[in-house]
């Protein structure tokens, strides 16, 4: 959370967290997020990070898994009234998971320091 | 870094989903006693059947009361998809027995909720949901009341029609 990059002058992000495959940055000006995963970099509001949250833990990889049938190992992940549309193989799933639960604990962990640190200070 | 997620929604993820579910909980109640009323109306059970019929529309109002909780605290509130309804019942007291399950479920199900919001201290949704401890004391004794209806007037003769005409009669007004 203490890098600081900054990808164009006016938007400054604050990397939330980050795992091999991806990066989820946080822009406090805009109040959103920015998700770099399968390279592309997508914007959420908060709306759509929680759709998108939904979307992804819905979706049952062990049943991907034990799948048998032959058909093509690729799931489509459309969020409503958003503009990004993800289209990942099983592993991506996994990945973005991976990176969606990490992003959502650290934020977690930010709202806890918020509550016990600052917003208890007079 | 700002704490977006909390500035959006006064509601953990977790006191969220189960808001949603107790939506749901309340919306098969409401279809559930609308169930009963139907099952009365066809068995000749008049009183009864209007009875339920109020259960259903107390229900559904509870039902509303958590949707638009969920909602003025920022959360996302789920209109819920309502299956499996009973709609055949073995006997008249049957529909009683089931009445007074669904509200102890109920019951449970909303203490279930505030042993989540005390664990992470959220008192603003107990605060919401005391009311809904005091109806359940409401809901719980007039089923139950009614239930021992059939115990106290019993069956043979004309104990069901007796029992049908005294359903509405059945009143809480413990004060508090």
């Amino acid at each position: 959370m203490q890098n600081v990059i900054t990808a164009a002058p006016s938007v400054e992000f604050v990397e939330v967290f980050q795992t091999l495959r991806g990066s989820v940055f946080q822009s406090d000006k805009e109040n959103c997020w920015y998700i770099d995963f399968v390279g592309k970099l997508a914007r959420f509001d908060y709306r759509s990070i929680m759709k998108l949250r939904k979307a992804i833990y819905a979706i049952d990889i062990e049943a991907l898994l034990l799948n048998s049938e032959i058909s093509p190992d690729l799931e489509i992940v459309f969020i409503c009234a958003c503009d990004h549309c993800y289209v990942l193989t099983l592993l991506e799933i996994i990945d973005f998971k991976q990176l969606l639960e990490g992003t959502f604990v650290m934020l977690e962990l930010n709202r806890i320091i918020h509550d016990r640190v600052y917003r208890l200070s007079i | 870094m700002k704490d977006i997620t909390r500035v959006q929604c006064l509601l953990s993820t977790e006191i969220e989903s189960l808001l949603n579910q107790q939506i749901k909980k309340e919306a098969q109640s409401a279809s559930a006693y609308l169930a009963m009323a139907s099952w009365c109306d066809s068995n000749g059970f008049d009183f009864s059947s209007d009875y339920f019929f109020k259960q259903s529309e107390e229900e559904r109002q509870h039902q509303l009361k958590i949707f638009k909780y969920v909602l003025d605290m920022g959360g996302s509130a789920i209109s819920p998809e309502v299956t499996n309804i009973q709609t055949e019942f073995n006997s008249f007291r049957e529909v009683f027995e089931e009445a007074l399950e669904a509200e102890i479920s109920v019951t449970q199900s909303l203490k279930n909720i505030a042993a989540n919001c005390y664990k992470e201290q959220d008192y603003v949704t107990i605060e919401f949901l005391n009311w809904f401890f005091k109806e359940q004391r409401e809901e719980e004794y007039k089923a139950r009341r009614a239930l021992e209806l059939f115990d106290v007037i019993g069956e043979a003769g004309t104990g069901r029609w007796e029992i049908d005409k005294h359903v509405n009669d059945i009143k809480y007004d413990s004060e508090g």
